[in-house]
């Protein structure tokens, strides 16, 4: 059985497209749904905020609401910038829960953010790990407890690492997927 | 026991703080709720009980700090966690001085902040089960915990016949089996439940200290004796004395305890006040203590004090009955805490289980269950999130180093038999031959059922 959603990804600035490549297959793979990448790229020069030098992830959450996406489908903005919310010094991602919009950054999950060799790969997954985790906000999920789950909490990068690039069995019974076994 | 989701006021008369922090708690499975100003959130506090209180404290009308100062004066148990935009030293000092629980600097480290308010539910969890745990040991929960084999049923007649009265109380069994568990059982019980239930493990101290610990001592007696200090025994006053691996007790100091015991009387160290004391004494061992009697090691009159009364816990392996139950208690117990969707044990699981010879008893057993949780990831516990049970089941008491053909057949046999409850028919039928041959092999191998 396969969801009767969708996924749309849509670039915020310019994305490198060999992220977005890997991002829609690996989705795809692990949804067993529709994922294509928007055509269109969103500019996001009226998301950055000067004083702090980010970009603002509420209001790029509004923007792609406007207008909203058909139904069944949620759009996910992916960009490579830094982004914030206003009482936050930074985030790694923002959804509306359980509406159907989200935005994820790559921004502080690359490797060499942190001063470690860049990681192709670990960059790859990482970012998959935090689409499929604001994915799940939209579709009403809250943070799990299940130590390898995507819905686990994570605040920081290596967190990401130490989670499964797939829902545990109740929160995938909750959005109504199948459990994909990738071990 | 089920925890609820916490709840969540976040007090700031600015739409969008109130909003990212609304968010993003909500995205953490807290239960949110938000004011704009201390007003509103004083007219919410009256209708709604809240674990945590985020506020700002530059407000217009009432600030942060009075916000609180009200919270506290009729919930003092809310964590008010007061946060702001100017990192101003003297206002941070002044919350905590009137109580807040934390104080932090706008824009958060997000990490930083869900830890902030999860240390905060934490601590108020901690204190609710606290209660909570109190509770139940004073109900008839424990039982279950204990187990309900008809050994253990006994086991709980006794505690309660024996609480109501002042005798004192010798538990014996393994370690692990839960002699302290039934030692605070018996005081809970008792008339005595309200006075102190005082612990002194026997076997951990050397002598010199031991006598220190159990009647205390005056300032200077001993080297390193500092000041005037009450022992175990005098902090037992009203209430009950726990002795546990009183069979470690030394020679020397088992003179003045059986003093203390038949007098009520005791000396500290180095003084000469006698001082009256009112407690029970409940002792527990695992050793032998009739031998530890004959070899001359533990005297006899002691030996006669303290046994007045005795409550023998059998092993885990003797009550197999109570080896599911146990792991299906704590099966429940941890997979709600780990936040795990555990259902049962398998059936090769179970048959495991009760194979097992239980070493360790209770305690062993809680342990091999709260790892079979951390590494199992399916809905059942299987045998190999058991490791610790396939390592030393195969050999079912026979000798491990003897591994010809025939002591192998043995145990096999053996351990096919108890799986069927020595049913003849079936373990035949299991190991694929006939009964004759296997009464047969019974016979050369001595193989009985087992009586009782
Ligand atoms: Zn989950
Ligand atoms: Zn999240």
């Amino acid at each position: 059985m396969s969801p009767s959603w969708q996924v749309e990804l849509v670039a915020i600035g310019s994305v490198t497209p060999s992220v977005l490549a890997h991002l829609r297959e690996g989705l795809a793979g692990i949804l067993a749904c529709p994922v294509w990448i928007a055509t269109l790229h969103v500019d996001p020069k009226p998301f950055f905020d000067p004083r702090r030098r980010q970009y603002a992830a509420h209001s790029i959450l509004e923007h792609l609401l406007n207008p909203p996406p058909n139904e069944a489908v949620h759009r996910i903005g992916v960009t490579e910038l830094d982004l914030f919310l206003p009482v936050f010094t930074h985030v790694f991602g923002a959804a509306q829960l359980g509406g159907p919009v989200a935005v994820a950054s790559l921004h502080r999950l690359r490797p060499e953010f942190d001063g470690s060799l860049p990681d192709v790969l670990r960059m790859h997954q990482r970012l998959l790990k935090e689409v499929l985790h604001e994915l799940g906000h939209t579709l009403a999920l809250v943070h799990c407890r299940v130590p390898w789950c995507a819905m686990g909490a994570s605040r920081l990068p290596e967190h990401v690492d130490l989670k499964d690039s797939s829902f545990c069995n109740p929160c995938a019974d909750r959005i109504g997927i199948q459990k994909m076994d990738l071990e | 026991m089920k925890q609820r989701t916490p709840n969540l006021l976040i007090v700031d008369d600015e739409l969008h703080v109130r909003e990212s922090l609304g968010h993003w708690f909500s995205e953490d499975g807290y239960e949110v709720s938000t004011a704009s100003s201390g007003k509103e959130a004083l007219a919410i506090l009256g209708r709604q009980h809240f674990d945590v209180v985020i506020t700002d404290i530059k407000m217009p009308g009432m600030d942060g700090i009075e916000l609180q100062r009200h919270i506290h004066e009729t919930d003092p148990d809310v964590a008010v966690l007061v946060i702001t935009a100017y990192a101003s030293v003297s206002t941070a000092v002044q919350a905590l001085k009137e109580g807040a629980y934390d104080y932090m600097v706008k824009p958060f480290d997000p990490e930083e902040l869900s830890r902030v308010v999860e240390k905060a539910c934490e601590k108020i969890r901690l204190a609710e089960e606290n209660v909570a745990l109190k509770q139940q040991i004073v109900s008839a929960a424990p039982k279950f915990v204990i187990g309900k084999s008809r050994e253990m049923q006994r086991v709980m007649e006794l505690v309660e016949s024996v609480a109501a009265t002042d005798a004192t109380v010798l538990v014996r069994g393994e370690s692990g089996t839960g002699k302290e568990l039934v030692a605070r059982l018996i005081h809970t019980h008792s008339p005595r439940a309200f006075g102190p239930l005082v612990a002194v493990n026997c076997g951990a101290l050397p002598e010199g200290l031991l006598e220190s610990e159990l009647f205390g001592h005056e300032k200077g007696s001993f080297t390193g004796a500092a000041g005037q200090r009450k022992g175990k025994l005098e902090l037992a006053d009203g209430g009950t004395l726990f002795l546990d691996e009183i069979g470690e007790i030394p020679a020397k100091v088992q003179v003045e305890l059986l003093r203390a015991l038949e007098d009520h009387k005791i000396t500290r160290v180095g003084g000469t006040q006698e001082i009256k004391i009112d407690f029970r004494v409940i002792c527990a061992t695992n050793r032998n203590l009739e031998e530890a009697v004959r070899e001359g090691t533990f005297r006899e009159d002691l030996y006669y004090r303290i046994n007045v009364f005795e409550i023998d816990i059998p092993p885990l392996r003797e009550r197999p009955e109570d080896i599911l139950l146990i792991a299906e208690h704590f099966l429940t117990k941890f997979s709600s805490a780990m936040g795990r969707r555990v259902t049962g044990l398998s059936p090769s699981a179970r048959v495991l289980m009760l194979k097992y010879q239980w070493p360790g008893n209770v305690r062993e057993h809680t342990n091999t269950i709260e790892r079979a949780l951390v590494v199992c990831r399916e809905e059942e516990i299987e045998p190999q999130h058991l490791p610790i049970l396939t390592r030393s089941t195969s050999q079912d008491g026979g000798d491990p180093d003897d591994l010809s053909m025939q002591a192998i057949e043995r145990s096999h046999i053996l351990r096919v038999l108890k799986l069927n409850e020595f049913n003849v028919t079936h373990t035949a039928k299991a190991l694929e031959i006939d009964r004759v041959t296997l009464y047969n092999k019974m016979r050369k191998y001595k193989i009985e059922r087992p009586t009782g």
